[in-house]
């Protein structure tokens, strides 16, 4: 079943002297319960997409359709009621608040969902406790690392269960080993729970979670690789390979 | 990019910043050179000649600077943390830091030049219209013509250049003390580092709690004859301003912040988004709000205290000239009456009189009184007061051996606790007459050359012929009766008065109403308008602070709302939750004013006037009603940010 499609998806910033047009034309469909990486150059339009997508942006032209939902022209509040209960976020800029302790962070999407507090606490603690951030809980946002700012808008975007999940290069700050188990959680949530994820990302190692690879390339798709039955193993150096033809540089892989 | 460039383009796109603190200064200097300006005018010689009137003006052009300088110096700090990243950024290219003070105080000078000026010239403006409207209100006839002051222009200049300094001086060692790294930091920084509330925290709020409840209990007792000499009593309203103000601190750093922390561990990090805007907005600033809030607090309380005793003074003058002169036109002198009358019939004025004959007495009133309050003028045992008779009144049923009083002014019914019925002893030449007094009535009866203030006893009409024989010739006054005449048409009083008023004689008091309060406005002109005056700069002031906390609060947390409606929050659950956090921010200092300024008004306000409760209501719900607005305001700016947030 298709989750998640757009159609011919055109963005511009810019007046009419200074536009710059960062998608051109974009056709994509992702199926309930896939795990899709996006990749592509700094500046190719990445997050650009990911904001269309969720409707966090405007397109300029074309349309997205999420469960047979035409999400593009319908009313700000309808699509922010949206994103409140279906969709979740990782930010490529964390995007935590300064006020909130970085629990308090965490448990925000839930405020609105109502399920009782302790559900809610146990939710936070088995998380909390998979991505290691369960001894900085009462911390504030600036007084702790980048990787631990990532780790805790993962636990954001995970905590009320949505079933499409925007992560936005969420692995840039993180060592190998919470990386893996970043991507690991992700994985899990995507089997057990069949969320769909689209995922933003520069690390082969990353994308290589995934079922589909989707290369971006000036506004445009340029190429999708698919690990069908393929060991993790074979699918890295697949992608390795054309990320190395799309950025012009030669892998000794 | 030079640095030349460099600063020219931070001043662009800091230019709202700008704004603010140009609005913050024209509105100061305007502020302060009106009321100097007012100050120096000759035109309100008559006003504040006196040495008393100097002394008021004096001590309120003090007061002025001292908030004058406190709103600037806000408006500073305000202005200095937003630029604190461009002075990050200076330093990080490597200019020194005295380069950066330099450069800050050349821009400063510029700013307070030009708004000097602007200043000045806009005071002036305001100031000839306040001269207006004060001769309006007082009554005085003169045209408001008003010169420009150089003694108030070079007055207005000192004082800002100081201000000027102390605020250079703030800045020198505010960039001296920071860091590159704490520059880039400013905006983000939580100032409640604090996790557990101790005790000691506990301890500052209920402290707060017991030296504001201290001050209030102390205020009620001021004039009961505790603190009896003039030393004392200054004395003791030092120590309540005191107690008062830092009771007030304490309680916002102590209780507030505590209910604050025990209400978010309650919630264990399970907030919802109202929370997160109001609660957890509050505390993380939580120590420059207690600060603020207590600032903003004594201002309000101050403001709407002064407004509340001069609007007091203002309404009482009304109601004293009604309690004073029974009619429009009062006479004790049968001859200067009718020909008055001749003259009101000459010029076709309607009118009604009514004559009443009044005995003077000694009354043993010593059952009524509760308080024994030293400066009480009068023998409680032998209370000399006119006695009348109910049918003269036409209005009240008197039974024979029963009195009523007629309502004395709230002064005298404060200061002597005086109950509204029981036993009192009416005292002849050679009688003592025991008579019940039963009520008091609000009715006005006679003028007040027989009573000064003190009720009036009327009697029943029997009684009143049985002891009219009886009374010591030694109280009574030269005359011993009242004519009043009602004019029917109020729009002829005018007239009426300015016969009244070609018919001086010195021998017999006579009054007229109109006339009277005209006086005692005129009296109390001088006074009401600096009172009035100060409080409205004050208002101005703490409306204007509380805006651009508000202001430079909602810039900071742009970020946050944008995070918020990215996750899919609706503007319409950021702006209840922006409600919240303003309620607070606005409505405790409110509140905590508003209870501050009653036990202000509630100690003091007899000296003021006659009435309390009318004008000081009056004054609360208008100061809610302004100060509001400061609230509207920036609900409206928060609106505005959260809209562009996405
Ligand atoms: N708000 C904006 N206004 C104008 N131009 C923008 C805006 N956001 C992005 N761009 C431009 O659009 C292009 C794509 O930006 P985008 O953020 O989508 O890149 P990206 O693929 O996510 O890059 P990176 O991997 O570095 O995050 C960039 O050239 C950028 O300059
Ligand atoms: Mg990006």
């Amino acid at each position: 079943m298709v989750i998640l499609e757009a159609n011919k998806l055109y963005k511009s910033y810019g007046n009419r002297f200074t536009k710059q047009d960062v998608l051109r034309g974009i056709d994509l469909t992702i199926e309930k319960g896939e795990f899709v990486s996006i990749m592509g150059a700094s500046g190719s339009g990445k997050t650009t997409l990911l904001n269309v997508l969720s409707s966090i942006d405007r397109v300029s032209r074309g349309t997205v359709v999420i469960e047979n939902t035409e999400m593009t022209g319908r009313k700000e509040k309808n699509l922010a009621e949206f994103r409140k209960n279906h969709l979740g976020f990782i930010f490529q800029e964390y995007n935590l608040l300064d006020t909130l302790t970085v629990k308090e962070n965490i448990l925000l999407p839930l405020s609105i969902v109502k399920i009782p507090k302790r559900e809610a606490l146990a939710r936070f603690e088995s998380l909390a406790e998979e991505l290691g951030i369960l001894d900085i809980a009462d911390k504030y946002p600036n007084e702790i690392s980048g990787g631990q700012k990532q780790r805790t808008s993962a636990a954001r975007a995970f905590i009320h269960e949505p079933s499409i999940i925007f992560a936005d290069e969420p692995t840039g700050a993180l060592d190998s080993k919470s990386a893996s188990d970043l991507l690991n959680k992700l994985s899990e949530l995507n089997e057990k729970r069949s969320a769909t994820i689209a995922m933003v990302t520069h690390d082969p190692v990353a994308a290589s979670y995934c079922s589909r690879v989707i290369f971006i390339q000036d506004g445009r798709i340029y190429t999708q690789l698919n690990k069908g039955d393929q060991s993790r193993q074979a699918f890295f150096q697949d992608i390795m390979k054309t990320q190395g033809v799309l950025g012009g540089i030669q892998n000794e892989y | 990019m030079s640095i030349n460039q460099l600063i020219v383009r931070n001043l662009k796109k800091n230019i709202k910043n700008y704004y603010l603190y140009v609005f913050a200064l024209v509105f100061s200097i305007a502020l302060y050179f009106a009321f100097v300006t007012l100050q120096y005018d000759p035109e309100m010689d008559p006003a504040t000649g006196s040495l008393r009137g100097e002394a008021a003006v004096r001590a309120a052009s003090v007061l002025l600077i001292a908030i004058v300088t406190i709103f600037l110096l806000y408006a500073n700090q305000l202005f200095m943390k937003r630029r604190s990243k461009e002075f990050g950024l200076f330093q990080l290219i490597g200019m020194t830091k005295g380069r950066i003070f330099r450069i800050v105080s050349i821009e400063n000078f510029l700013l307070y030049t030009c708004s000097l000026a602007v200043g000045i010239f806009i005071g002036f403006a305001v100031s000839k219209l306040i001269t207006m409207t004060l001769f309006r209100i007082t009554g005085v006839e003169s045209v408001a013509e008003l010169n420009f002051s150089l003694q108030a222009f070079w007055q207005t200049l000192l004082v800002f250049a100081v201000i000027y300094g102390v605020i250079s001086l703030i800045n020198y060692f505010y960039l001296r003390k920071q860091s590159i790294l704490s520059l880039f930091q400013v905006q983000t920084k939580t100032e409640d580092k604090v996790k557990k509330v101790s005790w000691f925290e506990i301890g500052y709020g209920i402290l707060g709690i017991v030296l504001i409840s201290a001050g209030y209990y102390v205020s009620g007792r001021m004039f009961s004859g505790d603190f009896a000499s003039i030393n004392g009593l200054f004395g003791t309203m030092l120590f309540i301003l005191a107690s008062v103000i830092l009771g007030t601190y304490l309680f916002y750093k102590g209780s507030v912040r505590w209910a604050g922390h025990l209400l978010r561990k309650k919630k264990q990090g399970y907030l919802n988004v109202n929370e997160v805007l109001s609660l957890s907005s509050v505390l993380f600033r939580m120590k420059s709000n207690a600060f603020l809030l207590t600032v903003i607090t004594t201002v309000s309380a101050l403001a709407i205290g002064l407004l509340s005793l001069s609007y007091i003074s203002y309404y009482s003058a009304e109601k004293s000239a009604e309690r004073g002169v029974a009619a429009d036109f009062a006479f004790t002198d049968e001859e200067t009456a009718t020909s008055f009358q001749e003259n009101l019939d000459e010029r076709q004025i309607g009118y009604e009189t009514n004559q009443v004959d009044v005995l003077i007495f000694d009354v043993n009133v010593s059952n009524l009184i509760t308080n024994d309050f030293e400066a009480l003028t009068f023998d409680p045992t032998q209370m000399t007061m006119p006695v009348v008779s109910a049918k003269d009144t036409g209005a009240v049923d008197v039974a024979e051996n029963e009195v009523v009083f007629t309502e004395t002014n709230d002064i005298i019914k404060k200061l002597t606790g005086m109950k509204d019925s029981g036993e009192v002893v009416l005292e002849g030449e050679n009688f003592n007459l025991p008579l019940e007094m039963t009520s008091m009535s609000d009715l006005s009866v006679i003028n007040s050359a027989f009573s000064f203030g003190l009720p009036t006893a009327i009697v029943s009409e029997k009684t009143f012929s049985q002891i009219s024989d009886g009374s010591d010739p030694s109280l009574q006054r030269p005359y011993d009766q009242h004519i009043g005449v009602e004019i029917t048409d109020a729009n002829q009083i005018e007239e009426a008065n300015t016969i009244f008023k070609s018919l001086e004689n010195d021998q017999y008091p006579q009054m007229s109403k109109l006339a009277d309060e005209r006086a005692q406005k005129q009296n109390m002109g001088l006074a009401m308008f600096i009172v009035g005056f100060l409080g409205l700069a004050f208002l101005v002031t703490s409306g204007c602070v509380l805006y651009f906390k508000q202001m430079d609060e909602g810039e900071d947390e742009k970020p946050s709302y944008e995070i918020l409606r990215k996750l899919g929050f609706t503007k319409g659950d950021l702006l209840r939750g922006i409600q919240g956090k303003q309620a607070f921010n606005f409505g405790i200092p409110l509140l905590v004013g508003l209870l501050h300024s009653y036990f202000v008004v509630q100690s003091g306000w007899f000296l003021f006037g006659t009435e309390l409760w009318t004008p000081m209501l009056i004054v609360m719900v208008i100061y809610t009603l302004l100060y509001s607005l400061f609230g509207i305001l920036s609900f409206f700016y928060y609106r505005k940010l959260i809209h562009r947030a996405l």
